[in-house]
């Protein structure tokens, strides 16, 4: 009688996508050798400089670029510790008054979604000189990245842990402390592992604000010369800062053990019972209070640092300059032409860097040895920042659709695929026996367990995709196109316009907002049919 | 049975009721029942899945709060007895927290007792359920049964008065189980707490309780209240006659509930 192998061995779908390093540095050379040949292929066009150009440019100027990235780095890490720091300040407070959640939230995502092209200047005016600009964009760069995996893995537990504790009469406070606490902290280090090269991100776009010295200065100074090998080294050093920097807080939370006690994704439900009106009447009165916040804290800051009105505006003179002025209408059309200019790469791009990105998740699930060499390529892609791969883009494809689309959709595939991959790794491994059990082909088991188990991490992706193509447009727009509300809020920012550029911020940022809540929605419409349990209050 | 000496409280439930949700999606998980669970004796609840019988004694714990009805324990309420850490559960699942070690686990339970920091008490409650030299391990090295054992020891390092154990063994292999029902429940007698025992096995329940209470399909109702003698151990002819009423009165009750919901479809 022969013994047939267990189920277990006949699909091993967490094995399959686990590249190994042998896997991985294949990946590595592959993309190398790539971007060489490209640069060979492309040679006197003033496009790409591969490698090695990349290398003999550093090796004649590395004292330059070293002083550089010292001045951006340290930016960028009191910026990721600022930024961190309040994002746990928020959680904290989300956690302990469950009510404020949905308040706090909002204005963490209103906030976070302000554009950092426009942020950059109006920082820089009211800092003067100095580094509080790309500090202060650095840490708006990463606390939301941060706040939200802690907010989902502060509820990361098991009922029966809170269980326990209700059983010998402790109340919310030990909850926290012994168990809230402890289960959110993978979720802490999954955060600020996206954190650390976010904040590199943000330190560079303050540099680009006017500073005097730091990689970004430098990265705007090859791009204006057009100097080909100059962009591609820094970009390459930047890109390398990012990736080392992922991989360091990646080795730090491998290194800790921390294991999670179940992968959740989702954002908390809505707090509050009842039927659907009473809860549709408290979101309203959430809503209601969220704008309330907004409009209050921005006057109250604006007053609280008697900020001249002359670029620091608040509330009441954009109510004058986009509805009660007599030019009202011409300046609500200026705003117009330009999101309807933006909107019409955004969303193209947005579609396809997700679309594409989780296809070829699905395709490397399908063929799982490619998996192993394309996935730690994605990983350290997925970490260069935008400022960065914007202008490269823009060189090799132009400044119109098809160089614009390109960087929206690079902003969002890289993350679509790494979440999508890591979903598809979450179908339960006995569901996957089963359908071996059955000799399912791969696209019924791709169709029936692994797609519904991506779900969650898709939309996850999706999600936090949209402020991110929000900030590729604006960046692209700014950096190359001349066209839409990026450029619109860049010129407006050099010829003084104020009241249109704080127009173009909140216009961009509320539209940010709403774009992630209605990605949330439907998030919660589809999760609540294939995956419920990530959902649980 | 060995002897124990009786420090656990009787625990009365007056007409005790659950019902979950409102208007037309309500669910009665319990009807009202009335119960007396005797003082320092070790109670089994069986019942078909879904009965209500963990929803007793989520009610018992204080976890859930009875819709009506209610519960004494030697005069004191289920808030009151969780104040003064009276009381220890075991789930299903071991439900360790996965970063604390087997000490950590199990002094959690004295900690969150109030009850002072004591490694030396801690220790020999691991020894005592065979699990002396793993007090630095953490639950992700165990095996399931183990992770129970560390379940057992947590509940009992703070010596309960009541003891709530909800299929403690359901997530275990049958050796393991058998195993377990033969090297702990000395422990739980030992400590004289008064036990409910929620269990989907008819001869578990038989060879560990003094008495075994059958409920219906939901809402639960008792259909049987049977007492077990000390000398009906396993492999006795009275043993085997006690599984098979047992069992008799949970199919009986299962029935009844089929026809009660074929009556009211009608």
């Amino acid at each position: 009688m022969t013994l047939a192998a267990p189920p277990s061995t006949l699909v091993a779908p967490r094995a399959l996508l686990r590249p190994d390093r042998a896997q991985a540095l294949a990946g590595a050379v592959g993309a190398l050798a790539l971007w060489q040949l490209a640069a060979l292929a492309l040679a006197g066009s003033y496009l790409l400089a591969g490698p090695v150009d990349v290398v003999r440019y550093l090796s004649a100027n590395w004292g330059l670029i070293s002083r550089a990235l010292g001045i951006t780095l340290e930016n960028a890490v009191l910026g990721f510790v600022a930024g961190n720091l309040a994002a746990v300040a928020l959680a904290l407070i989300v956690a302990l008054a469950p009510r404020a959640r949905m308040v706090v939230s909002a204005v963490a995502l209103v906030v976070f979604c302000l554009p950092l092209v426009a942020t950059g200047p109006i920082l820089r005016v009211l800092y003067g000189p100095g580094p509080g600009p790309q500090i202060t964009l650095a840490a708006l760069a990463v606390y939301y990245t941060t706040f939200i995996p802690l907010l989902v893995g502060l509820r990361a537990a098991p009922a029966s842990w809170f269980d326990l504790v209700a059983l010998y009469g402790r109340g919310a406070w030990t909850a926290f402390v012994q168990i809230r606490l402890m289960a959110a902290l993978p979720y802490l280090l999954a955060g600020l592992q996206i954190a650390a090269p976010a904040a590199f991100l943000g330190a560079m776009v303050g540099e680009f604000t006017g500073a005097e010295r730091g990689m970004g200065v430098l990265a705007l100074r090859a791009m204006r010369a057009l100097d080909v090998e100059a962009t591609w080294a820094i970009a390459s050093v930047a890109a390398a800062v990012a990736m080392v920097a992922y991989g360091l807080v990646g080795w730090l939370s491998r290194a800790t053990a921390l294991a999670r006690p179940e992968l959740l994704v989702a954002l908390p439900p809505v707090p509050g019972a009842g039927g659907a009106g009473r809860r549709w009447l408290g979101n309203a009165g959430m809503v209601a209070i969220t704008l309330l916040v907004l409009i209050g804290g921005w006057w109250l800051a604006m007053e609280a640092f008697g900020l001249n009105r002359f670029f620091a505006k608040r509330p009441d003179d954009l109510w004058a300059f986009l509805v009660s002025a007599p030019n009202a209408a011409e300046n609500r059309a200026l705003l117009r032409d330009a999101s309807a200019q933006s909107l019409v790469y955004l969303v193209p791009g947005y579609l396809a860097g997700l679309g594409l990105g989780a296809a070829l998740a699905m395709v490397l699930v399908l063929a799982p040895g490619l998996a192993g060499a394309v996935l730690p390529v994605a990983v350290a892609l997925r970490s260069v920042p935008i400022v960065t791969t914007a202008p490269l883009i823009v060189l090799a494809l132009g400044r119109g659709a098809a160089g614009t689309i390109t960087i929206v959709a690079v902003m969002i595939f890289f993350p679509a695929l790494v979440a999508c991959l890591q979903g598809l790794r979450q179908t339960p491994g006995q569901v996957m026996d089963v359908m071996a059990t059955y000799g399912a082909g791969p696209f019924t088991r791709l169709w029936q367990a692994r797609i519904p188990a991506m779900l969650p991490a898709f939309f996850a992706a999706a999600r936090m995709s949209v402020p991110a193509a929000v900030l590729a447009i604006t960046v692209a727009e700014w950096l190359a196109t001349g066209t839409g509300l990026g450029n619109l809020m860049a010129l407006t920012a050099s010829t003084s316009n104020y009241n249109l550029l704080w127009s173009a911020v909140v216009l961009v940022a509320l539209g940010s907002a709403l774009g992630y809540a209605a990605v949330g929605a439907l998030e919660r419409a589809v999760l609540a049919r294939v995956a419920p349990e990530q959902l649980r209050d | 049975m060995a002897e124990r000496a009786t420090t656990g409280p009787a625990i009365r439930c007056t007409a005790l009721a659950k019902r979950f949700g409102a208007g037309a999606g309500a669910v009665d998980a319990v009807a009202p029942l009335d119960l007396t669970f005797k003082a320092g004796a070790m109670t089994a609840l069986v019942g078909p899945s879904g009965c209500g019988k963990s929803t007793v004694l989520r009610m018992v714990a204080g976890l859930e709060a009875p819709t009506a009805g209610e519960i004494d324990m030697g005069g004191e309420s289920p808030a009151q007895m969780q104040a003064q850490g009276a009381m220890a559960m075991a789930f299903q699942d071991a439900s360790l927290l996965p970063w604390r070690s087997v000490r950590g686990n199990v002094a959690l339970a004295r900690k969150l007792a109030r009850q002072p920091a004591d490694t030396d008490a801690v220790d020999a409650m691991i020894a005592r359920v065979g699990l002396a030299g793993f007090e630095a391990a953490k639950p992700a090295a165990l095996s399931g049964g183990m992770r129970q054992r560390v379940a057992i020891a947590r509940c009992l390092v703070t010596q309960p008065r009541v003891l709530l154990l909800d299929e403690p063994f359901g997530a275990v292999d049958e050796l393991t189980r058998r195993r377990l029902n033969v090297e702990l429940p000395p422990l739980w007698q030992a400590a004289g707490s008064t036990t409910l025992l929620v269990t989907h096995s008819v001869s578990e329940a038989v060879t560990l309780a003094d008495r075994v209470v059958v409920f219906s399909s939901r809402p639960a109702q008792v259909v049987a209240d049977i007492a077990i003698p000390p000398d009906a151990t396993p492999g006795s002819d009275s043993f085997d006659a006690l599984v098979t009423r047992v069992s008799a009165e949970l199919a009986r009750g299962w029935d009844e509930a089929g026809a009660d919901a074929k009556a009211a479809a009608q």
